[in-house]
C-alpha cells in the first residue's frame, strides 16, 4: 500500500516536471535568437523574401508565442506532438526511430561504465595507496577530462583503422539491405560508440567507489572484521560491497543523464543515428515541436532512472524502507 | 569475487567473439569496393526531410529518384528532360512543356501532365524551399502537355522548373520523402536513417542506364568521412582543404571548382539616420563613398587569398556568378595597389596626420567588417582582407558575430557573405531594389535604375541566350553596373573549391561548376560516373 502510495505521489511530481520543462524549454527555444526560416532555409538556393514569409505562414511563425504555446499544449496533451520542422514528420515517429537507436547503444555504454566504474573503483580502494591504485587513479583522472568526441576519434584511428578490428562507424554494415544484416553485426557496429562512451563515463563511478571503500576500509568493523580473521574475500563480501553498492547505484542511475548528453559527441564521430544528434539539430535549427518533443521523452527517461534506484535501495539495504522516503 | 571473474572471462569471450567476426566483415567490405559496378561515398548530411522534391529534395544537383521537365548540363544551358519542346509567350509569362510519353515511374505507371501539374501544386503549397511565388497556376491541356502561368513575367522560371523533380500522384502522401518513386535514373532501395541510403540504377530508364548499379552514399562528418577514407572502405569522400594534402592510397584529391562565393557586401548609403523597419540602423559614411569601394576591390590580390586562405583550393571572384552563362567576363579586375591608392587619392582620401589611416573631412576612413565566427575559412578571409586594406590606408575593424547580430549590423556595416546559386534568381535577389534591406540579399540598400532596368528585362526575356546577355549586363554595360569599375556595392573575393578524395579509376564525368552547398551538387550527374 505504502508503496503504491509513494509510486502515485512520484508520478505526479513527473507530471509537474514534464509540464515545467515544456513550458521553460519552449520559452527559452523562442527567446534564443535564431531564425528558424533562415536555418532552414540555408544559402544556396535562391529564395525571395515572399516565399519565406510562406514559410514562416505555414510554421505558425507569425503567431504570438502564447498562441504558439496553447495550440502545441492543447495538442500535445491529446498526445499529437506536431510535426518536425526539419523532419516533416511527426514528432513521435521521428523521436521513436532515433530512440531506438540510442537505447541500445546507451545500454550498452551504461552496463560497460557501470561495471568497469564498479569494479576498477573497489580494486582502487582495496589497493589504496599501492601503485596500482595510482596507475588506475591517474588513468580515471586523464579519461573524465577527455572529451568524449576526441576519444572517439582515437578509438577510431586504432581500432578501425590500424587494427581493423571495428567498423568506422555507422550502426550498420555499409551497402547491405537490412534483411541481410545480423545481429550480431549491430552488435559489432554498436562496440566502440559504446566503449567510447562508457569510458568517457566511467571515472565518475569508479573515483566516487574508491573513496566510499577507502572510507569503509579504514572503518572499525572491517579493522574488527580482520581482527576476527575474516577471509580477505570474506571481507570483501560481507562488508565493502554491501556497502559500497548504494552509493555506486545511486551514481550509476544519476550517470543516466550524463550518458544522455555524452552520446550527443559518440553519435556525431560514430555517424551512428540517434536522439543525440536530433536534438542538437532540433536546437540549432529552431525545431520547436521536435525540440519539446525530446525533452519531454528525455525528462520521462532520466525520471525512471532515478525512480528505479530509489526502489532498489529498498531492495539492497533493508534499512532504507520506502516510507522513510516518504517522510523526507 | 568468483561472479567478478566469471564477468571478466564473458567479456573477454565476447571480444574475442565479436573481433573474430570484425575481420570477415571487414574483408567483405573490401570486397564491395572491388566491384566494378559499384560504389560507396560520403559526401556529408543527409537532406532529413527527405527526398520529396516538393519540399526541397533535389534543388541543387539532381533528383537522381526523380525527373524534371528540363534540366541543366554542365556548361549549366538548359536541355530536355522529360520535356520534348517548350513554348514560352510573348510576355514570358504563359510557359507551355510537352512532354515525353515513353517516362514510366518505377511503379510502372506512365508520368503524365497530371502528375506534373500535382507536383508543382503540391510544391507551391509546402511552405518550404521550393519558390513559386511567381507561378499563378499550371494545367493539364492533354495528357502529355502541361501549361503554366505566371503571375509576373520571370524568364528565370525555368531555373526553378529545372529544380523540380516530378512525384507520382497516386503514390504521394506525407511519407513520400522516406518512400520515393519516380521516374528518374535511379531508385532509392534502402534508407537507414542517420546513416546511409542505398541507391540502384533503374534498369527501365528512358535515357541511358547508369553504369553504376549500386551506390551507397554514407551520412557522416567530414572527420569521420575522413578517417572512413583512409581505412579504404569509401570510393568518394567529401573533404575540406585541411585534410586535401594527406596522401590517402588509391585516392586522390580532386579540387571542384565551384560559386561557392564569398564576398563583401558594403552599405552604399550614407548614415541619414534612417532605420529599418526593426529600427536597425542604415548606411555607413565612409563605404558610401564608391571610391573606397573601388579601392578595396582593386587593392585585394585575390589570388593571394586563395593560396593563403584556401591552400590554393579556391578561384578569385569576380561577380557573385563567376562561369555561369549569365556571368559577365567583364567584371575582371586586375590587383592594382598604386590603382586602388589613386582611386582613394583621387576622391580626396588622403592621410594628413601620420598615423597610417587616410581622412577625409575629418573622417577617417575606417569601418567595421562583421563574419560569421563560426565559420574558420570566412574569420581568415576577414584578417586577411582587413591587412590588405591597411596597405592601402583604409582601416577594417573586424567583429566575429553569429548571425543574430550580424541581422542587425549588416545595414550599416560590411559583411563577409556567401552566396552562389545556379540560378540568375539570385542576381536580381542581391542587386534589385525590391529587396532593400530586407533579409541577407541587399543589406547594403543598393538600387539602381539602370541596373533594375536589365534585371527586369532580363526577367522579361523568354529567349534564355537574350536572356543571359541582359543578365551580364547588370555587371557591367560599358558604362556602369555593379561590378568594380561601375557602383560595386559588393567586393567579391573568392570561389570555394569543393575537394573530395575520389578512388582511382572513378570517373566522375564532366562535372557543373558547383552550387553553394557543397555535397549533393556532385552526384548531379551520377548517371554518367563509370570506373576505367
Amino acid at each position: 500500500m505504502k508503496i503504491l502510495k509513494y509510486t502515485l505521489k512520484k508520478f505526479i511530481r513527473m507530471i509537474i516536471l514534464i509540464v515545467a520543462v515544456t513550458i521553460s524549454s519552449f520559452f527559452l527555444v523562442t527567446a534564443s535568437p535564431i531564425d528558424p526560416v533562415q536555418s532552414y532555409v540555408e544559402s544556396g538556393v535562391a529564395v525571395s523574401s515572399e516565399q519565406r514569409e510562406e514559410i514562416a505562414d505555414y510554421w505558425g511563425l507569425n503567431d504570438t508565442k502564447t498562441e504558439r504555446f496553447k495550440s502545441w499544449f492543447t495538442k500535445a496533451i491529446k498526445g499529437d506532438m506536431g510535426q518536425s520542422l526539419i523532419y516533416r514528420r511527426p514528432v513521435l515517429s521521428v523521436i521513436g526511430e532515433k530512440f531506438k537507436a540510442s537505447l541500445v547503444l546507451m545500454a550498452m555504454a551504461w552496463i560497460i561504465s557501470g561495471v568497469l566504474g564498479f569494479t576498477l573503483g573497489m580494486v582502487m580502494g582495496i589497493f589504496n595507496g599501492k601503485p596500482v591504485d595510482k596507475i588506475i587513479k591517474s588513468v580515471c583522472i586523464f579519461l573524465s577530462s577527455t572529451p568524449s568526441f576526441w576519444l572517439g576519434m582515437v578509438f577510431l584511428i586504432v581500432f578501425s583503422v590500424k587494427l581493423a578490428w571495428f567498423p568506422i562507424g555507422l550502426s550498420v554494415p555499409i551497402g547491405v539491405s537490412s534483411e541481410e544484416v545480423t545481429i550480431f553485426q549491430r552488435m559489432h557496429h554498436a562496440i566502440l560508440p559504446a566503449l567510447t562512451l562508457g569510458f568517457a563515463s566511467f571515472s565518475n563511478i569508479a573515483l566516487h567507489t574508491r573513496v566510499k571503500i577507502k572510507e569503509i576500509m579504514d572503518s572499525d568493523y572491517v579493522l574488527f572484521a580482520k581482527a576476527r580473521g575474516e577471509s580477505f574475500l570474506n571481507i570483501i563480501n560481507r562488508h565493502i560491497i554491501r556497502n559500497a553498492i548504494i552509493p555506486a547505484i545511486t551514481l550509476q542511475f544519476a550517470s543516466i543523464s550524463e550518458i544522455f548528453g555524452g552520446s550527443v559527441l559518440a553519435e556525431q564521430v560514430f555517424s551512428y543515428t540517434g536522439l543525440g544528434q536530433a536534438t542538437v539539430e532540433a536546437g540549432i535549427r529552431g525545431d520547436i515541436p521536435l525540440l519539446l518533443g525530446i525533452a519531454i521523452i528525455s525528462s520521462i527517461f532520466v525520471f525512471f532512472g532515478n525512480f528505479i534506484a530509489d526502489i532498489l535501495y529498498n531492495t539492497l539495504d533493508p534499512r532504507i524502507r520506502i516510507g522513510g522516503i516518504e517522510n523526507e | 569475487m568468483g561472479r567478478l571473474k566469471f564477468t571478466l572471462a564473458g567479456v573477454l569471450a565476447i571480444t574475442i567473439l565479436i573481433t573474430g567476426c570484425g575481420k570477415g566483415e571487414n574483408e567483405k567490405n573490401q570486397q564491395i569496393a572491388r566491384n566494378k559496378d559499384e560504389i560507396v561515398m560520403a559526401i556529408g548530411s543527409e537532406p532529413e526531410g527527405g527526398f520529396d522534391p516538393c519540399t526541397g529534395w533535389g534543388r541543387y544537383g539532381s533528383p537522381l529518384f526523380q525527373s524534371t521537365l528540363v534540366k541543366t548540363d554542365k556548361d549549366m544551358n538548359i536541355v530536355n528532360d522529360i520535356a520534348t519542346n517548350y513554348t514560352v509567350s510573348e510576355d514570358n509569362t504563359v510557359w507551355v512543356f510537352d512532354i515525353r510519353d515513353d517516362a514510366y515511374f518505377t511503379d510502372g505507371e506512365k508520368v503524365t501532365a497530371d502528375d506534373v501539374v500535382f507536383t508543382f501544386n503540391t510544391a507551391k503549397n509546402s511552405g518550404s524551399i521550393v519558390d513559386l511565388t511567381s507561378m499563378a497556376s499550371v494545367w493539364a491541356i492533354d495528357e502529355d502537355t502541361v501549361k503554366f502561368t505566371l503571375s509576373y513575367p520571370q524568364s528565370a522560371f525555368i531555373y526553378t522548373v529545372a529544380g523540380t523533380g516530378i512525384v507520382p500522384e497516386h503514390l504521394y502522401s506525407e511519407s513520400y520523402g522516406e518512400n520515393p518513386v519516380g521516374s528518374g535514373p535511379y531508385v532509392l532501395k534502402q534508407w537507414d536513417k542517420g546513416q546511409q541510403i542505398i541507391l540502384e540504377a533503374n534498369e527501365n530508364y528512358y535515357g541511358d542506364i547508369p553504369n553504376i548499379k549500386k551506390v551507397t552514399i554514407l551520412f557522416m562528418t567530414e572527420d569521420s568521412a575522413f578517417v572512413a577514407t583512409k581505412s579504404g572502405q569509401l570510393d568518394l569522400a567529401i573533404t575540406t582543404s585541411n585534410y586535401a594534402d594527406t596522401n590517402i592510397d588509391g585516392m586522390k584529391a580532386v579540387s571542384l571548382k565551384s560559386i561557392d562565393n564569398r564576398g563583401i557586401t558594403l552599405p552604399v548609403l550614407p548614415d541619414s539616420g534612417e532605420k529599418t523597419k526593426d529600427g536597425y540602423k542604415i548606411g555607413n559614411n565612409v563605404t558610401s563613398d564608391v571610391a573606397v569601394r573601388r579601392a578595396l576591390s582593386y587593392g585585394i590580390d585575390r589570388n593571394a587569398l586563395v593560396d593563403s586562405v584556401l591552400n590554393g583550393y579556391g578561384t578569385p571572384a569576380y561577380i557573385e556568378c563567376d562561369g555561369m552563362p549569365w556571368g559577365s567576363e567583364n567584371a575582371f579586375v586586375e590587383y592594382d595597389v598604386e590603382k586602388a591608392k589613386k582611386i582613394l587619392e583621387d576622391a580626396g582620401w588622403v592621410d594628413t596626420n601620420g598615423d597610417g589611416i587616410r581622412e577625409k573631412n575629418g573622417l577617417n576612413c575606417e569601418f567595421k567588417l562583421f563574419y560569421n565566427a563560426g565559420d574558420s575559412v570566412r574569420q581568415a578571409l576577414s584578417v586577411a582582407v582587413s591587412q590588405e586594406a591597411e596597405e592601402l590606408g583604409i582601416k577594417i575593424v573586424l567583429e566575429g558575430a553569429s548571425w543574430d547580430i550580424i541581422d542587425k549590423e549588416m545595414y550599416s556595416s560590411a559583411v563577409l557573405m556567401g552566396w552562389g546559386a545556379q540560378n540568375p534568381l539570385e542576381t536580381y535577389l542581391l542587386y534589385h531594389s525590391d529587396n532593400v534591406a530586407k533579409d541577407y540579399y541587399n543589406p547594403e540598400s543598393y538600387t539602381s535604375d539602370v541596373v533594375d532596368y536589365y534585371i527586369n528585362s532580363a526577367m522579361m526575356e523568354n529567349d534564355t541566350e537574350k536572356a543571359n546577355e541582359l543578365w551580364k549586363k547588370v555587371q557591367w554595360d560599358g558604362s556602369t553596373g555593379v561590378s568594380t569599375e561601375g557602383d560595386c556595392p559588393w567586393v567579391w573575393l573568392v570561389n570555394v573549391d569543393h575537394i573530395y578524395y575520389i578512388r582511382d579509376g572513378l570517373d566522375i564525368g564532366e562535372q557543373k561548376i558547383h552550387p553553394h552547398g557543397h555535397a549533393w551538387p556532385i552526384v548531379s550527374n551520377l548517371e554518367d560516373w563509370k570506373w576505367e
